[in-house]
């Protein structure tokens, strides 16, 4: 734990620079339901960013916009300082942001190249049935592995014969196969153990360190959100409650924050 | 932070057997079932092991086999189609209909029971995709319908005789003497291909290749097992035409799931139809074209069942309700290795299977034990065969992919 945050100080960004994404007051209605009221982040190239709050506090919406998935009822969205319109998956792959949910999405049964590449695998003539180009495959599977410092993964074992962990990487490596400028994960570290967790935590450092943006969603304040991010943003009710930058909070300073009880007040204890 | 994420060397994997049975030597156990079958039917009939009577119980797999390579693609997109004996028989009897009453060439009339079987399969796929039925109640429902078609299609004596139209050459023809060589070694010949280039690839692209496990192997042991399977079907009368059929589907199928797109997203989306979805793998198309497959490798097996037998008839695609060519198709699939959940299977399953179910009846046919003995014999190693594939699996801890 002591050797992530040493890493952190580093990171913080400088606030002269263009943002990489820039959500600005934005609201998402379900029907009658207000699930995002003015909501707002920024996420900078080279940061992790996390997203807490409580259950229903808006995290997985907003992170939805984001990708895509949904769209905003009003607000701005800007990428790289220009505004942008972002109605599908499709749109925001194409700009390069990546999403890694919570389910991995994985076939059990494939290997990890197999996984890397599902939907865009690089294969010959269609005379020939569209065979799959393996090697050419596995050169780059190893490329990104080797950039994630996943050098010694198996690449031919079934993914379902590995740990929850190493599924994790393989996910947020399918994530980076074609070289995005924005990650965002939905709760990485929920099914992990602590170790593993810290594994992810190093992994999406390594990842900040190659200049991406990092968004992650998590509930694990005390152990990932306060050693593995840059910065903390708190929602609450559809809104932020608070922004944090992460050596200067306590994890139950995030908590109190997280469910509205007066900042300094220490809950917890 | 640096000496915690430095990357280690990678890892040289040994592998383990438990690695290698649930893997690699999958078909291991029931290859040696196989072979104490084969040893325990030598021991009760002097015939068993002659030439004659392997090229016999080859020839008399086939059928059972075709359908359970077809059955296959089903299986491995996490359905199932129920109805492949009665597309087997209905297109049967429709190309006799049309050989015999409107005099079309078999020329003409196989290729449209071949057809119409893939498109009877693509409707049950559209009718399991869309409206959302399971393919189990839609195919159970249409084989039924099937059957009363084909009862329809017959005429008043219930049959027709293919004898004399041509058709019956397909189960007469035998590939003999040079020609068998030839055959094996055009083979034998595309295999190695397939085995180089993917050799050649891999050292193009910087990827270290073990020669003797990737290349040498492979090659050495299909050639041992062709030379063994043509020596022992020239010493009869050569390669019947449908084993080599077969053969070649077998071949085909192989190549398929190995090697291509599509064979990838059938195994994608029998594991997790939502994350190939989310992959971009089109889930209804993948799941179509398996039933299609299913359905016109049916109707091919039915064309060759009516060859054999000079005709069709209300017996034709296992008679009412599939009868035991429905069930022992499925069973020899399923024999074979392939999951009825989905995305686990590889290409020898069929062959395996039908051997394994062959075998049994015809040795117990050799012996003289009833049918019902074969009944209950090959019901009892469906489990088996099952059983012992979980029973590796609880042992080694690993599941079987
Ligand atoms: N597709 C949807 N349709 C209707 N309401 C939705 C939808 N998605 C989310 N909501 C509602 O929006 C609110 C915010 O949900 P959201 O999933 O963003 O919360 P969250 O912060 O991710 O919570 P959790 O920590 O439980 O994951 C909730 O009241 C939820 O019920
Ligand atoms: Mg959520």
């Amino acid at each position: 734990m002591t050797d992530m945050s040493a890493g952190r100080e580093r990171h913080v960004h400088t606030s002269g620079t263009v943002p990489l994404i820039s959500m600005r007051n934005i609201h998402k209605k379900f029907g009658s339901l207000h699930a995002l009221k003015g909501a707002s982040i920024d996420v900078h190239a080279g940061e992790v960013v996390a997203l807490v709050g409580d259950n229903g506090a808006g995290k997985s919406t907003m992170v939805k916009v984001m990708a895509g998935v949904h769209m905003a009822t009003s607000g701005d969205y800007e990428f790289e300082g220009k505004p942008v319109k972002i109605t599908s998956p499709t749109d925001a792959n194409e700009l390069g942001i990546q999403t890694v949910y919570q389910d991995l999405a994985l076939c059990s049964n494939l290997d990890a190249v197999q996984n890397l590449f599902l939907g865009r695998e690089l294969t010959g003539s269609s005379f020939f049935g569209r065979r799959i180009q393996r090697a050419e495959c596995e050169v780059r599977a190893r490329e990104v592995l080797q950039r994630m410092r996943l050098g010694n993964l198996s690449l031919t074992r079934p993914v379902g014969a590995m740990s929850g962990g190493q599924r994790q990487n393989i996910a947020i490596a399918r994530s980076i196969l074609w070289t995005p400028k924005v990650v965002i994960l939905d709760e990485p570290t929920a099914a992990l153990s602590h170790s593993a967790a810290e594994q992810v935590g190093n992994l999406i450092r390594t990842l900040a360190d190659q200049g991406l943006g990092i968004v992650v969603v998590s509930h694990d304040i005390h152990n990932f959100v306060v050693n593995a991010t840059d910065r903390i943003e708190v929602m609450r009710l559809g809104a932020n409650a608070a922004s944090f930058r992460t050596g200067d909070v306590t994890g139950e300073q995030v908590v109190n924050a997280m469910v509205g009880g007066n900042e300094g007040v220490n809950l917890a204890g | 932070m640096a000496e915690a994420i430095k990357s280690a060397p990678p890892q040289v994997h040994r592998r383990s057997f438990g690695d290698l049975l649930t893997r690699d030597l999958r078909a291991l156990p029931i290859v040696i079932g196989l072979v104490a079958l084969w040893v325990f039917f030598a021991t009760q009939s002097d015939v068993f092991l002659t030439a004659r009577n392997l090229s016999n119980l080859l020839v008399q797999s086939t059928v059972v086999g075709i359908m359970a390579l077809g059955i296959m693609f089903v299986l491995l997109v996490k359905e199932i189609d129920l109805s492949i004996a009665a597309i087997n028989g209905v297109t049967s009897v429709l190309m006799a209909k049309l050989i015999v009453e409107a005099g079309l060439s078999p020329w003409f009339a196989v290729p449209i029971a071949i057809l119409l079987g893939a498109l009877i399969g693509s409707l049950s796929a559209r009718w399991v995709t869309f409206v959302g039925v399971p393919s189990f109640v839609v195919t159970l429902g249409l084989g039924l319908a099937l059957n009363g078609l084909q009862l329809i299609l017959l005429p008043a004596t219930a049959r027709y005789s293919l004898n004399g139209t041509g058709l019956e050459k397909i189960a007469l023809i035998n590939i003999g003497g040079i020609w068998s060589w030839v055959v094996l070694a055009i083979g034998i010949l595309s295999f190695a291909g397939l085995v180089f280039s993917e050799a050649a690839s891999r050292n193009k692209a910087g990827l270290e290749t073990p020669m003797m496990r990737a290349v040498v192997l492979p090659i050495a042991a299909a050639t041992l097992f062709g030379v063994i399977v043509v020596s022992i079907l020239s010493a009869h009368k050569g390669i019947p035409l449908i084993v080599l059929i077969f053969g070649i589907l077998l071949g085909l199928g192989g190549y398929i799931l190995k090697q291509t797109q599509f064979g990838l997203y059938l195994y994608a989306v029998g594991n997790n139809d939502e994350a190939a979805r989310r992959a971009g793998v089109k889930v209804h198309r993948i799941k179509m074209a398996a039933f299609a497959i299913a359905g016109g490798v049916a109707a091919l097996a039915g064309v060759i069942a009516a060859s054999r037998t000079l005709g069709v008839g209300v017996f034709s695609g296992g008679g009412v309700g599939g009868g035991t060519l429905l069930l022992e198709s499925i069973a020899a699939a399923v024999i074979g290795g392939v999951s009825l959940f989905g995305g686990r299977g590889s290409i020898h399953a069929a062959l395996l299977g039908a051997l394994v179910i062959g075998t049994v009846s015809n040795g117990l046919n050799l012996m003289g034990v009833e049918n019902e003995i074969r009944l209950i014999v090959t019901g009892l190693l469906l489990v088996l065969a099952v059983s012992i594939d979980k029973l590796i699996e609880k042992a080694t801890g690993q599941q079987s992919f």
